[in-house]
């Protein structure tokens, strides 16, 4: 009886789970089946591999977060995807004849997502309130040549500047629109507190819903000045598994997903309803190896400086540059999906990329024959070389972050191309904190792979290679040219577009002749969408970068 | 009188490791090299004059205590700073009022941000381990009962098998083939966007989102708990007691539900007790192949970026779970087997 008694419980709820999945499968199907009726919202579903660290755009980090502020927030100018700038919420703008005095006309009858009009006042409070904090950490350096700034009247801004400027399109264009009325409640420490989980702004969408870490919701805002998106409704859904990003484009879960492993790309491409687009990132991360050049005899403070002599030499630098056999690392590393590099300035940032410079091709006699000529010999025949002087043999220490997933590959084909040349590489992985310790300001290294993310503008890049950058431990490899200092100052301040650009291409030249660094690659960005789900997204620009703003306010429901 | 004497004891020890994890927590991640205002970030923009506004805002430009310096307390500093003002006094006074600090990442009370890691992690690892813990001491003890047969072979090459697979690879499996096969979700708790519907329909979904992650949790978990069930009930099928209680005619399911399964809970509370303290931490791989949004994920993605209050707060919190589940299996074995109250 009790045996019976025990099957029939096991029978029920084997009924009662097969039933359950049963009525699931059936819920999938209808879902796909049934061709969506008008009423129902369009949803872009974005598979995103991060998410936004904080939502006030004073405080946040991440590039994350910027594109949700690109998304809810006007800015004076929009940034485009060829790197040119086109006016957002400004309907025109003059400057004085000695480049200090801004005059911004603001587009008339703008409206925050609550209702109240976004006047001159808002741009005032926002700017002086990026001035004023400290404590942000990226917004004050685009606001520190702000001298004053004053409404004249609803729509008129007048900014005054400490000194000209070459780009206020770029000064302006992360500098969000906030409400006053909103963030005026909060001062002083308070303000980076703020959690602004409402994010009233006046971009292209509003902000629905929001969970730290697994999703971000928007709709369209009906009354965006600037052309109101097709689509209903965005959501960006967190993915810790790259893996699980293209079985989720795959199976239709999402309909585009912003990243994913470089092996799936070959899978993808013969995916049913799914195309691959690839192109220069939008805010590409540069990799790059690094030789320590911190002279011991003017180490900065708090540093060791026991970088491996021969690294002060540039004609060591050029024959390891030789030795570097950038095409292999692109084939084995990226599977293709990048371009040979130069220097610190990507391929992508127009105008300022100098695509004049002619790389070093790959050539080990060459290499071998410059290293011959500067007298570092393989003295006791061991098959490595050894200093003029016979002292210190040519092993290097290279060290790179624990957590990138180039450098590892990358290490291995650097020390099989250089021991071709007879230099030595001791390779070790360190975490990202612990590398930081070793490299700067201490200069305790000898070669590093690491990378940069950039910046729309080549100032910030191109300070790294400066010598005030030493002291401050921004210059990784401690490089220090005065006539390379000179220029960067130069284009710092100057306003004309042609002779700046000339200005920074002079400068790419310098570092790449001085082989201050080897930059290996440009990294392409790999995304991919549903062609049977939204069309019109932003493909086959200079930059790409499907979950920009540019492509989501122009994407529509395939028919 | 022996019970509360064996209660208190168990109790004050389990107060004493909670204060002592409290002082630690606070010095292990400092001793760690890096700086929390430059962890993460990898951008020449960060300047270093708003680096130290950073720092002032963490309040981390303060000493880590009496005579040591600011980030690092392995540096001797100055011994002449007021005590009420160095970190670690700031840090214990906030524990004693509850206030587990700001995340240096996300800008939110750490608080919040455990609460809610807590909440999916408890969903997901209570679904997994009360099937695992069923089943497992089911298919135990069905093996143990027809043991040397092919259905005693058969279940504990397949609880085996399913123990020794690593939990990742294992994840990413049922990842591929379930959403390929049977259309689950992949990723996270719910479906957001779908109107965010509230009752069954909204039951429904989340289940869905837990099919994968709790399956893959359950199988890794099941062969533990069905091992030691199995050698349990063998040990006790030779028993003296359950001859006798066979020579009494008893059904085989009383023998084992009341002679068998009652004696053989012993090993498995205390076992059942462990798992539960560490899988609230111990899900980290099954909540980043799915990106189920727990506990684990965020303590992981915290210590890259050196975000101390977040560390202290969970790695806290995980002590308080561990020792207070091992004082919950000891106060079980007094219940389940009165003998131990007598140490």
């Amino acid at each position: 009886m009790s045996k019976t008694k025990w099957f029939t419980i096991c029978l029920i709820i084997l009924t009662l789970l097969l039933s359950a999945c049963g009525q699931k499968a059936a819920e999938t199907q209808e879902a796909s089946g049934v061709p969506e009726e008008p009423s129902t919202p369009s949803i872009v579903k974005i598979g995103y591999a991060g998410s936004p660290d904080t939502l006030n755009p004073g405080t946040a980090i991440l590039s994350e977060a910027y594109v949700m502020f690109e998304l809810t927030y006007s800015a004076l100018f929009g940034q485009n995807l060829d790197g040119t700038y086109s006016l957002d919420l400004l309907d025109s703008f003059e400057v004085s004849a000695d480049g200090k005095t801004y005059t911004f006309k603001l587009k008339p009858g703008v409206k925050f997502s609550d209702g109240t009009p976004l006047t001159a006042r808002d741009v005032v409070y926002s700017f002086n309130l990026y001035k004023e904090h400290t404590e942000f950490p990226y917004m004050n350096t685009y606001t520190a040549n702000f001298d004053t700034i004053e409404a004249v009247d609803d729509t008129t801004v007048v900014l005054t500047l400490t000194e000209p400027v070459p780009s206020i399109q770029y000064l302006t264009t992360f500098l969000y629109i906030l409400p006053e009325h909103i963030w005026s409640q909060y001062t002083g420490e308070k303000v980076g507190e703020f959690p602004n989980s409402e994010m009233v702004g006046s971009g292209p969408f509003i902000l629905m819903d929001y969970a730290q870490g697994e999703y971000i919701h928007f709709k369209k805002n009906p009354d965006f000045y600037g052309g109101v998106p097709k689509v209903d409704e965005v959501v960006f859904q967190t993915f810790n598994n790259q893996d699980a990003l293209v079985q989720a484009i795959k199976t239709g879960q999402v309909d585009m997903i912003t990243e994913m492993p470089l092996t799936a790309v070959a899978s993808l491409k013969n995916a049913k309803d799914v195309a691959v687009a690839v192109g220069a990132p939008l805010a590409p991360d540069i990799s790059d190896i690094i030789f320590n050049q911190a002279d011991p005899e003017n180490c900065p403070e708090g540093g060791v400086c026991t970088g491996h002599p021969s690294l002060r030499d540039p004609k060591v630098r050029e024959a390891l540059a030789f030795a570097t056999n950038k095409q292999e690392m692109i084939d084995i590393v990226l599977l293709g999906l990048g371009a040979a590099g130069r220097t610190l300035i990507p391929d992508s940032l127009l105008p300022w990329y100098n695509d004049s410079i002619e790389d070093h091709p790959y050539d080990l006699d060459k290499a071998n024959q410059l290293l011959d000529e500067a007298g570092y010999m393989d003295s006791d025949g061991d098959g490595v070389r050894e200093m003029p002087d016979g002292s210190k043999p040519l092993i290097l220490r290279l060290n790179y972050p624990s957590d990138s997933t180039v450098a590892p590959r990358l290490s291995e084909l650097l020390a099989k191309n250089w021991e071709q040349a007879g230099v030595k590489l001791e390779i070790s992985a360190l975490d990202p904190d612990a590398l930081t310790s070793i490299c700067c300001p201490t200069f305790d290294y000898d070669v590093l792979i690491w990378g940069w993310g950039s910046d729309p503008d080549p100032s910030f890049l191109l300070s790294v290679m400066t010598s005030e950058s030493i002291p401050s431990g921004m210059s990784e490899s401690g490089y220090n040219n005065p006539a390379y200092d000179e220029l960067y100052q130069k284009q710092l301040v100057e306003v004309n577009p042609t002779i700046r650009k000339n200005l920074v291409w002079e400068m790419q030249k310098i570092v790449f002749n001085d082989t201050v660094y080897i930059v290996p690659f440009y990294a392409k960005a790999v995304q991919a969408f549903r062609t049977d789900r939204f069309k019109g997204w932003i493909i086959n620009q200079p930059k790409q970068a499907l979950e920009d703003v540019t492509s989501l306010v122009v994407v529509e429901p395939v028919k | 009188m022996k019970r509360y004497k064996y209660l208190l004891s168990k109790v004050l020890w389990a107060s004493l490791s909670i204060i002592f994890v409290m002082i630690l927590n606070f010095f292990l991640f400092r001793v760690l090299p890096g700086d929390p205002a430059r962890a993460g970030v990898k951008d020449p923009r960060l300047t270093a004059e708003a680096q130290n506004a950073i720092r002032i805002r963490f309040g981390l430009d303060k000493p880590v205590i009496n005579c040591f310096e600011s980030i690092n307390p392995l540096k001797l500093g100055s011994c002449l700073v007021n005590p009420l003002d160095t970190q670690f006094f700031i840090y214990v006074r906030n524990l004693l009022q509850g206030d587990l600090g700001t995340s240096y990442h996300t800008n939110r009370p750490v608080k919040d941000m455990i609460g809610e890691g807590l909440v999916n992690t408890i969903i997901l690892i209570g679904f997994g381990q009360m099937i695992s813990i069923f089943l497992g001491m089911a298919l135990g003890l069905i093996a143990a009962w027809k043991v040397n047969t092919a259905i005693d072979f058969a279940t504990l090459g397949f609880c085996l098998v399913a123990w020794s697979l690593p939990t990742f690879w294992l994840g990413i499996v049922l990842l591929f083939t379930g959403s390929t096969w049977l259309g689950l979700p992949v990723v996270g708790k719910f479906t957001p966007g779908g109107g965010l519907a509230t009752g069954l329909p909204m039951f429904l979904d989340v289940g869905k989102h837990l099919i994968l992650p709790t399956l893959t949790f359950s199988l890794i978990m099941l062969g533990e708990y069905m091992l030691i069930m199995r050698s349990t009930s063998l040990e006790i099928f030779s028993e003296d007691y359950i001859l006798t209680a066979k020579a009494k005619g008893l059904k085989t399911f009383n023998i084992l539900k009341d002679h068998v399964l009652r004696n053989a809970m012993l090993p498995m509370v205390t076992i059942i007790a462990l798992n539960l303290g560490f899988t609230v931490a111990g899900a980290i791989q099954i909540e980043s192949v799915f990106s189920w949004p727990g506990l684990g994920l965020s303590i992981f993605e915290a210590v890259g970026r050196r975000d101390y209050p977040m560390l202290q707060g969970s790695f806290l919190m995980i002590a308080i779970t561990v020792i207070f589940a091992n004082l919950l299996a000891e106060l079980m074995y007094s219940y389940l087997d009165p003998r131990v109250q007598a140490i």
